[in-house]
């Protein structure tokens, strides 16, 4: 089972047959629902259902936890392709992140600031509206989408980023702001890849990193010494821990005391 | 990197332990200061194994920002007087 889901994404990757590979899945998910649940090894795959529980679970924990961040939050919306599923659906979303790059390498902790920081910042001098904006140092603004993958089976991080004036950043600008760290997780790591495709739900091209490893890296990271079986893996912690990893490619952070209660939880 | 002044840095032990098909390294614990940044840890890792493509994680349920420091994630995640990272690479992505 886990072979053949591999050559499926590469197959995918390479640009193959989408359509076909998606019968397998229906197979797949079929078997799951089977009497032989417990013995079945767990591929790292996540169900619609669970994306949805585990989104909810990442948001709150987010909000608990990071709470001078924007929040994510879940956007309920009907899915409008042919799925079999009539259920609600939605999306994870932070929208308007202020993201500015400073040049020193060090100050990759602080690189990202909310905009109320900003604001801070003018409240203290009243008088100085009129210069607020200095173009070579121009905050870009960066939404975020989580989104289930129905293919591949796992969340998929969507972006975009554009100038306070609206105006989109193309691909490379989009890059050039994100930290350091990002750029040489992105040079080193095949799984990290950015592609540029339609957002499922607003139909308008957004970028995305394409999930490809995702279930491979996603089944290490809750394997333990004794093999993974599905009933031992925590679903609802997926987004958080998911989100350690995709997070560090867009310099958004987790902060330790969230990624404890997965620990404490399990 | 600063924590060479030996009297007040605290070490941690880190317990490197492979998963999957990883090289095991002949020694896996080693002490490193806490003020040390775990982009240290991938860093030792990725010279020790000659790889450029490392998966680095902890206790089953996360990956570290590179920028965390050593001894917050010991303080959090340490068990029995040291950390446990595990890493894996080689894995057939994209």
């Amino acid at each position: 089972m886990k072979h053949s889901h591999r050559v499926r994404n590469s197959d995918e990757c390479a640009g193959g047959s989408v359509l076909l590979l998606d019968v397998c899945f229906v197979v797949y998910g079929m078997d799951l629902e089977g009497s032989v649940k417990g013995i079945i090894t767990w591929d790292g795959t996540l169900s619609s259902s669970d994306f949805s529980l585990s989104a909810h679970t990442f948001c709150d924990k987010w909000k608990r936890f990071n709470p001078s961040f924007p929040p994510w939050l879940w956007i309920p919306c009907a899915k409008p392709q042919l799925v079999s599923s009539h259920k609600v659906e939605g999306y994870v979303s932070l929208e308007n992140m202020c993201l500015g790059k400073s040049s020193k390498e060090e100050d990759n902790n602080r690189s990202l600031t909310w905009k109320e920081e900003r604001n801070i910042t003018e409240m203290e001098e009243p008088f100085d509206y009129a210069t607020l904006v200095c173009p070579e140092d121009e905050v870009k603004h960066y939404d975020f989408h989580i989104i289930y993958s129905p293919s591949f089976r796992v969340p998929v991080l969507y972006f975009r980023a554009y100038h306070s004036d609206g105006r989109l950043l193309p691909l490379n600008e989009t890059e050039k702001n994100l930290p350091d760290h990002s750029a040489k997780l992105r040079s080193e790591n095949k799984w990290t890849f950015i592609t540029h495709e339609e957002h499922p739900y607003l139909n308008r091209p957004w970028y995305k990193l394409h999930p490809c490893g995702t279930s491979d890296w996603m089944n290490l990271l809750f394997s333990s010494d004794t093999t993974t079986n599905k009933n031992d893996v925590d679903i609802e912690q997926y987004l958080v821990s998911w989100f350690s990893v995709v997070g560090q490619v867009v310099g958004l952070k987790i902060p330790l005391e969230m990624l404890e209660t997965i620990s404490n939880d399990s | 990197m600063s924590g060479e002044s030996p009297s007040s840095v605290r070490k941690v032990v880190v317990h490197l332990r492979a998963t999957g098909d990883a090289p095991i390294l002949k020694q896996s614990k080693f002490k490193i200061a806490g003020t040390d940044k775990f982009a240290k840890v991938i860093d030792f890792l990725r010279r020790q194994l000659h790889r450029e493509t490392l998966f680095v994680y902890i206790n089953s349920a996360f990956s570290p920002n590179p920028d965390e420091l050593v001894i917050d994630l010991y303080n959090n995640f340490g068990h029995d007087g040291k950390l446990v990272v595990n890493y894996a690479c080689s894995m057939a992505w994209g």
